[in-house]
């Protein structure tokens, strides 16, 4: 079971939530090329290591929230931030 | 407590029931029961006076519980919800904050008994233990995979639980909840008892 650490309702079990996957921010639509955002919706880094992504609480707090995992390790560090840490969903 | 008029139970099986037993489950889906929603840290969250995760008793009987960020819920008899929600009359308009009668929206049940939290422990995955979620404690989980809000509102100290979920999942629930409890001895009470 893998307990992940919601900002408002504390370790819950990740079947409490819904993995909302790699935090990225969202370019601007006025100025961003076809190449910029076929990266922003189809690209991953998916490291193996640390990596920014979001979360939503789905039977908790029903907010979304964003945290540092290690993806090999599932580890977590930093304290996690409520909303998107770079400005996606809220 | 109080019922709406014409309410219709989503619990519509019948049950032996018993007036009495270690561990008891009753269907108290006709509870007045209000969601409010505002800011946090606004305004409306001042009146309503429960932060998230917690829950305070009002006048007459009301309770009400801080089910999530923003968001209360007001159950108890008719008049004494309906004092807590007018009390959010004469807030500043420029703060948006909505108030709905849920009742007929989401059934109520309530598990009480001294084994109610190892039997909440069996369908959810969340700590009942008297440390992590005591007397007063409201939160929102998965139970028997239903998302629910559950608050703990013990009764002459002994652990009681009201459970909400949406309506129409309602009669899986209490059938849920009735498998989990039957290793415990648990009986099924009078519908709103």
């Amino acid at each position: 079971m893998l307990l992940v650490p919601c900002p408002n309702c504390g370790p819950r079990n990740s079947e409490d939530l819904r993995y909302g996957g790699e935090s990225h921010a969202r370019p601007d639509p006025a100025t961003a090329t076809p190449q910029q955002w076929r990266g922003y919706l189809y690209l991953r880094d998916n490291p193996a290591g640390w990596l920014w992504e979001t979360w939503y609480c789905r039977s908790g707090c029903r907010r979304w929230f964003t945290l540092e995992r290690n993806t090999a390790t599932n580890e977590f560090r930093n304290p996690p931030i409520p909303g998107d840490k770079r400005g996606g969903k809220a | 407590m109080a019922e709406s008029p014409a309410f219709e139970s989503p619990v519509v099986r019948s049950y032996e029931f018993s007036s009495g037993g270690p561990l008891m489950l009753a269907d108290a889906s006709g509870t007045t029961k209000w969601l409010v929603r505002g800011e946090v840290g606004g305004a409306a969250a001042d009146r309503m006076d429960a932060p998230f995760g917690s829950s305070r008793a009002a006048g007459g009987g009301a309770c009400v519980l801080g089910s999530r960020p923003g968001e209360w819920i007001v159950v108890g008899p008719a008049d004494a919800v309906a004092e807590v929600v007018a009390s959010l009359d004469g807030l500043d308009p420029s703060e948006f904050v909505t108030a709905i009668d849920w009742t007929h929206g989401r059934a109520l049940f309530l598990v009480a008994g001294t084994d109610a939290p190892r039997m909440l422990e069996k369908v959810c995955s969340l700590d009942w233990s008297d440390a992590m979620t005591p007397d007063g404690a409201v939160a929102s989980a998965s139970v028997a995979k239903v998302i629910c809000d559950v608050a703990r509102c013990d009764s002459d100290g002994t652990p009681t639980y009201m459970i909400f979920c949406d309506r129409s999942f309602g009669q899986y629930l209490f059938d849920a909840l009735i498998d989990a409890g039957e290793e415990f001895g648990l009986a099924v009470g009078l519908p709103n008892g």
